[in-house]
């Protein structure tokens, strides 16, 4: 099977006990178990559509839709720079060039270590703070290259000037 | 029954008749891409948009794909507006940057004024338009073994995780239906693939020809309450069949006292 | 706790406003999204600390609080000190103590946290003075800031509910209807279709279940009204959905909140499981015999779940491809049923409508247009935040007088509103009265209220490209020419930018914008060419110099642009060497600092921090060495 699979059900069957079995809730179950899995494995997609009798095509369909969803495995930080349009305009574009400086990934990649994941998102609604990085959990507003490293906690690691 | 003018012809049709068939009763030709007459409209390909107004709309126009809008007593439909065929000839122009080397696309196109396109030819040119006449017809059997993948640009046709679809029967419909033809398969003795799936077909117990995989045969008779033994004979011998018994029947009437 | 009747909810009323009224003293920590991004969390907890450890509720009824969103975000961390309605700017977690030494005696302020008014460099001390909040009228936004979102009963003492009381006790549906009716409301979500036919059509279709759903995708990047109204103030939009519940006789609800917005999830929970506890929710709301639930619905990442049909297609759980309106939702919508959705900002308008009546949200406004609306300011301004409005005021007032004018005293360019659907206004149309018509007449449109203001240092080619570059990822690609069409304008601006822009590609961006515009399935492509054609109205010379003379007059397209210093303005403070990020620029300290165009990458740091305005920018075209990149 294509895509990459995971071993652990347990989370999926908390999961599915939440939800009534249908397809109403399929995008509802897909984001709980991307937060347990931290990504969409290929075979918890299977359980998920014989559960909610979902043809697996459809639940790939889903998957592939929405941009909240990876169907690869992601680091464990996910770094996000917002391209909003007040954001963008603020320098949201050297916030990532910093950051490909420093991690050596671009968006939608992931370091080697696993450590971090770089999205560039949609519109976060903190226009007024533009332009602003999330790290994890954690909104950095009015963010500018220069405090990137000490926002992700690799001051005075990779430096690839 | 409603009445309405195509270009200047009126027209009545049963309450209910979406426009499309109106525009054609009426004489007129629209071109369509992703309208089938098995299935539900879909109104993704753009190409059988008319103008429609109404006397008291002052000529106010507006523009609507006549595979879905609805006749109405008392509309006025014009297919060829100036600005009609301008965005016809728009989307032809776009699904040629699209599918440069595809035969019905060039026609489509040339026919509604557009020889080459003036776009950006697609990088890697595919015989796909997107008209998702497979993914309907999928569904309509009740198989949904493809879907469309992704969103935007990066839209596809395709099994989940691009592997050979589980839920596959074999049965051809999406790679017959395709306007394009660009599903591939292959029927070789015995056996069928297409997506990536080979499925081993079941024989003829007459005349012995690979006539249908197990999976459809499962599946319809499934579906359809017959028995799987149903499927023992293909379609040509099940027709044969009903022909002779139609000939002893009607042999039978005509000597009957 | 459960409330049965209109006579216990004025008791339950009556104990919120004592216990409220016992807290003597109150300190609010704004904690929306916004000061959160600015560590208002940490100033929260170091109140409360130090509040708890002084025992000052014990001692003299001071109590922390953290609120919603107070809209002047520019100046967050915000706290507020009531009854004396002090307010403080940019408070760090050591300033807590001090805080609380005023707060407690009464006398005086720390006076260099106040805000400072650039006009007459003099701090302000009360809220109502500062000019940011003295020009608000706030309906849909009337209690974020002033009450705790995970506390019902402090709702309840600021007025939630009374509205649903008056519908369902003294009112029909049908009356209800009327009152909104009078009140001219009309969609806050971007398209401004009155909210009262809706209704009508709603309550007329026949069949069963119907359902009210309340649209909290806000998409439009630089717009965030709605995730302050959901964080700040959840229980206005339960209200307004009861109410509209009731009006077209729906027992099912669902909020659809977008994925990037998960603090407004767990705030609209607690407030429902709050809601429900109270009998303000569920069966038998308020004893009054009426049923009506909520589920919560998050969307999974899709501007185009913004548009109604394909976002009753996510709640269903498919993907948020829209479908042909020619039927309604209102007839056939979610799960095909009888539909009303509505904008989250048009619930929180709803509760007030009822409890004060039609006519007075109708002596706001303008003729077409009645009531306030929320905006979202934001960009190159210098008070950013959430502010609400009349309908009717004009754009000067909002950017100069409440905005703060530009950022850096720059020259403003242009305001662009309505997010990706929407247009960029210039500086001839400042004195436009803000409505739905004037704006869609000046080829913008209100949108869901964001402002973004620009200053010389942007270029409205990049402005359209950047917005085609957001549709591009957002476009379900159901449809020809919007899938298509968004790929083949990005093409045409790509080139318009990097310099290989051809005599006719206006010709062709306008042709290819009328395709889209009349032959797309749903509004995104079809008001994608929006901010295209808007910036070609108002800016066509800035497109013709990208294309005759691959200049950028801006200076924003690198690819077009070169910077050098220019020798007799330089200091050599070394400022702009420091803020480079290509290591480009060289000197001694105090002598006159060198671009090397070999290196330089013409992101204009340089630029945006020189003191000395000794830096200036050019075509890359008129100096021939420099593209090449053979000057030192």
């Amino acid at each position: 099977m294509n895509g990459a699979s995971c071993q652990d059900t347990a989370p999926l069957e908390a999961i599915l006990e939440k939800y009534p079995r249908e397809e109403a809730s399929l995008i509802q179950v897909l984001q709980d178990v991307h937060r347990a899995y931290h990504y969409l494995p290929c075979d918890v997609l299977e359980k998920v559509a014989e559960t909610l009798d979902v043809p697996l095509a459809k639940v790939f369909s889903v998957a592939t839709f929405y941009k909240a969803f990876s169907l690869k495995p992601q680091g464990k930080t996910i770094v996000k720079v917002c391209m909003g349009t007040a954001c963008h305009i603020r320098g949201a574009g050297q916030l990532v060039e910093e950051i490909q400086r420093l991690l050596a990934i671009g968006p939608d990649e992931t370091t080697p270590d696993m450590g971090f994941t770089l999205k560039t998102v949609n519109c976060v609604g903190a226009c007024a703070m533009a332009p602003v990085l999330i790290v994890g959990e954690t909104y950095h507003g009015n963010a500018k290259p220069a405090k990137v490293a000490k926002a992700l906690g690799v001051e005075g690691k990779h430096h690839a000037h | 029954m409603i009445s309405l003018s195509v270009n200047g012809k009126t027209v009545r049709v049963p309450e209910g008749t979406r426009l499309l068939d109106a525009i054609r009763g009426a004489g007129f030709d629209v071109t369509t891409l992703c309208d089938h007459p098995a299935l539900e409209p879909w109104g993704g390909c753009r190409l059988c948009l008319v103008d429609v107004t109404r006397k008291e709309w002052d000529g106010w126009c507006k523009m609507v794909v006549s595979c879905m809008f609805p006749a109405e007593d008392g509309l006025v439909v014009l297919t060829d507006t100036e600005r009609v065929q301008r965005t016809r000839r728009v989307v032809a122009d776009l699904l040629l940057a699209r599918c440069p080397d595809t035969p019905l696309v060039q026609k489509v196109a040339a026919r509604l004024g557009v020889e080459r396109t003036s776009y950006a030819p697609n990088p890697e040119p595919t015989d796909c338009i997107l008209c998702a006449l497979c993914t309907r017809v999928c569904d309509h059997i009740g198989v949904s073994a493809i879907a469309s993948v992704n969103r935007g640009a990066g839209r596809e046709i395709a099994p989940p995780f691009h592997d050979a679809p589980p839920d596959c029967i074999g049965c051809l419909a999406c790679a017959e239906i395709c306007p394009t033809s660009c599903i591939p398969y292959e029927t070789s003795d015995g056996s069928r693939t297409i997506w990536g799936k080979t499925f081993e077909m079941l024989r003829c117990t007459r005349c012995g020809r690979a006539h249908v995989t197990k999976e459809e045969a499962r599946h319809f008779a499934a579906r359809t309450g017959v028995p799987e033994s149903y499927f023992d004979l293909c379609d040509a011998c099940k027709r044969e069949d009903m022909a002779k018994q139609f000939t002893r029947l009607s042999e039978g009437a005509r000597t009957s006292p | 706790m459960r409330i049965e009747g209109k006579a216990a909810f004025e008791e339950a009323v009556r104990k919120a406003r004592e216990e409220a009224a016992s807290r003597r003293l109150e300190v609010l920590v704004c904690c929306g999204t916004g000061c959160l991004a600015n560590g208002s969390q940490k100033v929260a907890e170091a109140l409360a600390a130090e509040a708890d450890r002084r025992g000052l509720s014990a001692s003299v009824g001071l109590f922390t609080k953290k609120t919603g969103c107070h809209g002047f975000c520019e100046r967050g961390p915000l706290v507020v000190i009531q009854p004396s309605g002090t307010l403080y700017t940019r408070v760090k977690p050591e300033n807590a103590g001090e805080i609380l030494d005023k707060a407690v005696s009464g006398d005086g302020a720390v006076t260099r946290l106040l805000y400072r008014d650039p006009a007459t460099k003099k701090p302000v001390e009360k809220y109502d003075e500062v000019p940011f909040y003295k020009n608000q009228t706030r309906v849909a936004m009337r209690n974020i800031g002033k009450v705790d979102p995970a506390d019902i009963r402090d709702a309840l003492a600021h007025g939630a509910y009374r509205g649903l009381v008056r519908a369902l006790f003294d009112l029909s549906p049908e009356e209800v209807i009327a009152e909104v009716e009078k009140a001219g409301l009309r969609g806050r979500g971007g398209a401004g279709f009155p909210t009262a036919r809706k209704w009508k059509a709603a309550r007329k279709a026949p069949g069963e279940p119907k359902f009210v759903l309340c649209n909290g995708d806000e998409g439009d990047p630089g717009a965030f009204k709605d995730r302050s109204i959901m964080e700040g103030d959840p229980h206005s939009v339960l209200e307004g959905m009861v109410i509209g519940a009731y009006a077209v006789g729906a027992h099912e609800g669902y909020i659809y909140v977008r994925d990037e917005y998960p603090l407004a999830v767990v705030h609209l929970t607690l407030a429902m499981e709050q809601a429900r506890r109270w009998g303000l929710l569920g069966k038998n709301i308020l004893g009054s015999g009426f049923d009506f639930d909520i589920r919560i619905s998050r969307g999974g990442g899709a501007f185009v779940c913004g548009e109604s049909s394909a976002l009753m297609r996510s709640i269903e759980g498919k993907t948020g491809e829209p479908r042909q309106k020619y039927v309604h939702a209102t007839d056939k919508g979610l799960f095909d049923c009888p539909t009303v959705l509505n904008n989250v900002e048009t619930w929180a308008d709803v509760g007030a409508i009822l409890d004060r009546g039609g006519e007075w949200f109708a002596s706001m406004g303008t003729a077409k247009s009645k009531g306030t609306k929320a905006f979202s300011l934001v960009g190159k301004v210098k008070n950013t935040g959430l502010i609400e409005l009349p309908m009717g005021t004009t754009l000067r007032h909002i950017i100069y007088d409440i905005g703060g004018g530009i950022l850096g005293d720059r020259p403003f360019k242009a305001v662009q509103t309505g997010g990706p659907s929407g247009g960029c206004v210039p500086e001839a149309l400042l004195d436009l009265p803000v409505d739905y018509e004037k704006l869609t007449e000046a080829g913008s449109m209100m949108g869901s209220g964001g402002m973004i203001v620009m200053d010389d240092r942007t270029c409205m080619v990049d402005v359209a490209r950047y917005f085609l570059g957001f549709l591009i990822e957002e476009s379900c690609g159901k449809c020809t020419p919007c899938r298509e069409g968004l790929k083949q304008m990005k093409v045409l601006f790509d080139d318009l930018v990097a310099g290989r822009g051809r005599p006719g590609d206006i010709e062709r961006i306008e042709r290819l914008a009328e395709g889209m515009q009349l032959g797309s399935l749903c509004e995104l492509g079809k008001s994608a060419p929006n901010p295209v054609l808007s910036t070609l109205r108002y800016f066509r010379h800035e497109y013709e110099a990208h294309i005759e003379r691959k200049a950028c007059p801006a200076g924003i397209c690198r690819d077009l642009t070169a910077y050098e210093i220019v020798a007799e303005a330089c200091n050599g403070c070394g400022a702009c060497a420091k803020a480079c990020p290509a290591d480009a620029i060289t000197g001694e300290k105090k002598a006159l600092h060198v671009i090397h165009q070999g290196k330089c990458i013409s992101c204009g740091a340089c630029f945006t921090v020189c003191p000395s305005d000794a830096i200036r920018f050019f075509p890359k075209a008129e100096r021939p060495e420099a593209a090449s990149g053979g000057l030192p």
